[in-house]
C-alpha cells in the first residue's frame, strides 16, 4: 500500500482505512485566494459563481441589448450563476429555454448575428455536443463566409466543465480540446473569481464568438475579494503565476491549483524550481509567454484533466517542441486524464493529480 | 374484471380495452414489483443522503406503475431503452435489487461493474441507462430497425421524458421510424418536470402523445398499472401487425429529483 499510495497521492487505498474514513474524490487542491488591482476600486467577497453573476449583472446594466438564457437560468441556475438577474432585469432579458442544446446555441447565434449581446448557458459542458454543429459550422464561420458582412461576435456561450468528485461520465468532461480546433472562435477558462469576472466580461465584449468554460469545482471552493464594478482581463494572454528556473508547468482552470502544489512539492522534495503558467485562453493561446518560459527552463510539463490523446496538451507540446527545440533538455511531457471515458468510481486514478505530475517532473529532471 | 382509466387518442380510430381481466396472482405480482421498486428507490435515496451514493441518483418513486404495467405485456426478448431515470426499469428487466444498489455505490458487483453508476445500468435486452436525454431515442429506432431486419417479431420500447421531448433528435427518430415502419413503441414518461422546469414553461405543446404528428398516439393515465398494461398490449399488437411505430404518453408523477 505504501508505494501505491505514494504514486497515487493523498488517498490511501487499503481496506482498513476505507472503512475508517470516506475516500475523498476529485481534484485535490487548496485554493489560494488572490487580490485584485487596487485601481479597480471597491471589492466584495465572492466565490466563482457569484463573480459570474456579477459580470452578468454589469453586462445587463450597461448594455440594453444584452440577454441571458439557458436551461433553468431564470430561477438562478443549477449552479446559482444567474441568481437575482431575472428579478432585476425582467423575464424578457433573463429566461429559460427548453431542453435543446442545438436549439439554444443556434438561436443564440441568430440573436447575436442580429446585433444583440447574447450570453447563452449550456447547463453542463458535457451537454454541449448536440450544439457542436452550430458552433463548428455556423458560429465559427459566420464572419469568414460572409466576407465580414455578418458576424456573431456578440455571442458568448458559458458552460461548467471539469471534475467535481462525483460527476462521473457526463458531468465531469473537459471539452476544450474539441473547441481549440475551430478557427473563428475563442475559448477561455478562468482559474478563480477575479479572473472569472474579468475574463467573462472580456468575452462578452470580444468581437468574436467566445466559449467560456467554468471549472465547476471552483464555483464554491474559490473565494476572494472581487471588484464590484466591471473590468476586463486580456484574452489570448497567459499568466506566469510562479517564476522558476528548472521546469515550466503549464495548466488551466482547476489544474493550475493542483500545479501550485506540485511546484511546492517539487521544491521541497526534489529541490526543483518550477515556473507555473496559467494559459487562461486556450484559443488563441499565448505562444510568446509559453515559448519564452520553456526556452528559459528547458523542460516542459503540461497537465490537463481531458484525455491525453488529442487533448489540448498535444497542440501545446507540438508547438513547444517546434519553437523551443534547441533549448529543450528533455522531451515535452503531458500528464492528463487517461484515454477512457471519465470514470464513475475510478476518478482518483484518472485525474492528473500531484503525484502523477511529480513523477513526470522526476523523469524530466533525470532525463 | 377491472376498468381501465380513460385514454386519449391521436390519429387512432379506437384505443385499448376499457376493461381488463386481472387474476389475483397477477395483481399480487404487480403490487409486489411496484412495492419493491419503491422500497429500492427509497433505500437509494437514503444512501444518497448519507453520501454512500455520490453523483447523480434519479429516483423512479411515483412512476412504478409505468414500468411494471408495461413489463406485464412485454417479454424479455422485447428490447427496452430509456434515459437516466432507469432504476425501476433496471429491476423489471431482471437486475436484482442488490445489483442495482451495488452499481449505485460503485461496487464491482454492480450490474455495470460499478463503472456506470445510476445513469448507466444495463442487462440483456435492456440498453440502459443514458445520461444525455433524447440521445437514446434514435438509438431505440435503430434497435427497432435491427429487429425488423432480422424478422424478430419483437417491439422496441424507447422511453424519454417530457424534457427530452423537446430535443431535435427525437423528431429525427420519429421520422425515420414512420418512414420505415419500424416496430418501435415510443414512450414519453411525462412527470410534469424537466429537471426543475415545469412542462408548461418548456413546451409549446404539452400534449406529448400528439407530438409524433404522423405517428398515432395514446395518452395514458400512468398512475394505474392496469391502464398502463392494456395500453401496452394495444401498442404491441399495433407494432407487430406491421402498422409501424406508435407513441404512448404515460402521464405520471415523481417524488424526487
Amino acid at each position: 500500500c505504501r508505494s501505491l499510495a505514494a504514486r497515487l497521492g493523498p488517498v490511501c487505498l487499503d481496506a482498513a482505512s476505507f472503512s475508517r474514513r470516506r475516500l475523498s474524490f476529485g481534484p485535490q487542491f487548496v485554493y489560494t485566494p488572490e487580490s485584485a488591482d487596487k485601481s479597480l476600486g471597491e471589492t466584495s467577497r465572492m466565490n466563482l459563481f457569484q463573480a459570474v453573476t456579477s459580470a452578468l449583472d454589469n453586462t445587463l446594466a450597461n448594455d440594453p441589448s444584452a440577454v441571458v438564457f439557458g436551461e433553468d437560468v431564470a430561477f438562478g441556475g443549477v449552479f446559482r450563476c444567474t441568481v437575482g438577474l431575472k428579478d432585476k432585469y425582467g423575464k424578457d432579458r433573463v429566461f429559460n429555454t427548453p431542453l435543446s442544446e442545438q436549439g439554444i446555441v443556434g438561436f443564440a447565434i441568430g440573436h447575436a448575428v442580429a446585433g444583440a449581446t447574447t450570453v447563452a448557458e449550456i447547463q453542463f459542458g458535457d451537454y454541449i455536443f448536440p450544439a457542436f454543429d452550430q458552433i463548428a459550422n455556423e458560429a465559427s464561420k459566420y464572419r469568414y463566409r460572409s466576407g465580414n458582412h455578418f458576424n456573431c461576435g456578440s455571442l458568448t456561450v458559458r458552460a461548467p466543465i471539469g471534475a467535481v468528485g462525483h460527476g462521473a461520465l457526463y458531468h465531469s468532461q473537459s471539452p476544450e480540446g474539441f473547441f481549440a480546433h475551430l478557427p473563428g472562435i475563442k475559448v477561455v477558462i478562468p482559474r478563480g473569481p477575479i479572473q472569472a469576472k474579468g475574463l467573462l466580461l472580456a468575452c462578452i465584449n470580444d468581437p468574436d464568438p467566445c466559449f467560456y468554460f467554468e471549472p465547476k469545482i471552483l464555483y464554491r471552493s474559490a473565494v476572494e475579494d472581487v471588484p464590484v464594478n466591471g473590468y476586463v482581463l486580456p484574452i489570448g494572454k497567459a499568466e506566469v503565476l510562479i517564476e522558476g528556473s528548472d521546469v515550466t508547468l503549464i495548466g488551466y482552470g482547476t489544474q493550475v491549483h493542483v500545479l501550485r502544489e506540485v511546484a511546492r512539492l517539487a521544491q521541497s522534495e526534489l529541490g526543483v524550481s518550477c515556473e507555473l503558467i496559467d494559459m487562461r485562453t486556450i484559443l488563441p493561446f499565448d505562444e510568446e509567454t509559453v515559448y519564452a518560459s520553456v526556452c528559459k527552463t528547458g523542460r516542459c510539463l503540461i497537465a490537463h484533466e481531458a484525455p491525453l490523446t488529442g487533448g489540448f496538451g498535444a497542440e501545446l507540446a507540438a508547438s513547444v517542441q517546434e519553437h523551443c527545440f534547441l533549448n529543450l533538455e528533455a522531451p515535452v511531457r503531458r500528464v492528463a486524464g487517461h484515454d477512457t471515458p471519465f470514470p464513475h468510481i475510478f476518478e482518483n486514478f484518472y485525474l492528473p493529480h500531484q503525484r502523477r505530475c511529480l513523477a513526470a517532473i522526476k523523469d524530466l529532471i533525470g532525463y | 374484471m377491472l376498468s381501465t382509466r380513460p385514454y386519449k387518442l391521436h390519429k387512432l380510430e379506437s384505443g385499448p380495452a376499457s376493461e381488463a381481466q386481472v387474476t389475483s396472482d397477477e395483481a399480487r405480482k404487480y403490487y409486489r414489483d411496484m412495492a419493491t421498486v419503491r422500497r429500492m428507490e427509497t433505500a437509494a435515496g437514503n444512501l444518497y443522503k448519507e453520501k454512500a451514493i455520490r453523483g447523480f441518483c434519479h429516483l423512479y418513486s411515483g412512476q412504478e406503475a409505468c414500468c411494471v404495467g408495461m413489463e406485464a405485456v412485454l417479454d424479455r426478448n422485447d428490447p427496452v431503452i430509456t434515459a437516466y431515470r432507469a432504476h425501476g426499469w433496471t429491476y423489471t428487466r431482471g437486475v436484482p435489487v442488490k445489483a442495482v444498489l451495488s452499481e449505485l455505490t460503485g461496487r464491482a458487483s454492480g450490474c455495470a461493474k460499478g463503472k456506470g453508476g445510476s445513469m448507466h445500468m444495463y442487462n440483456h435486452n435492456f440498453y440502459g441507462g443514458n445520461g444525455i436525454v433524447g440521445a437514446q431515442v434514435p438509438l431505440g429506432a435503430g434497435i427497432a430497425f435491427a429487429q425488423k431486419y432480422r424478422e424478430d417479431k419483437r417491439v422496441c420500447v424507447t422511453l424519454y421524458g417530457d424534457g427530452a421531448a423537446n430535443q431535435g433528435q427525437v423528431f429525427e427518430a420519429f421520422n425515420m421510424a414512420k418512414l420505415w415502419d419500424l416496430p418501435c413503441i415510443f414512450v414519453c414518461e411525462n412527470n410534469k418536470y424537466g429537471m426543475g422546469t415545469a412542462v408548461e414553461r418548456a413546451a409549446a405543446s404539452t400534449a406529448y402523445y400528439t407530438r409524433g404528428d404522423y405517428i398515432p398516439g395514446l395518452w395514458v393515465d400512468a398512475m394505474d398499472v392496469i391502464t398502463v398494461r392494456e395500453a401496452t398490449r394495444f401498442a404491441k399488437d399495433w407494432c407487430l401487425s406491421g402498422k409501424g411505430p406508435i407513441l404512448l404518453e404515460m402521464e405520471t408523477y415523481r417524488f424526487s429529483y
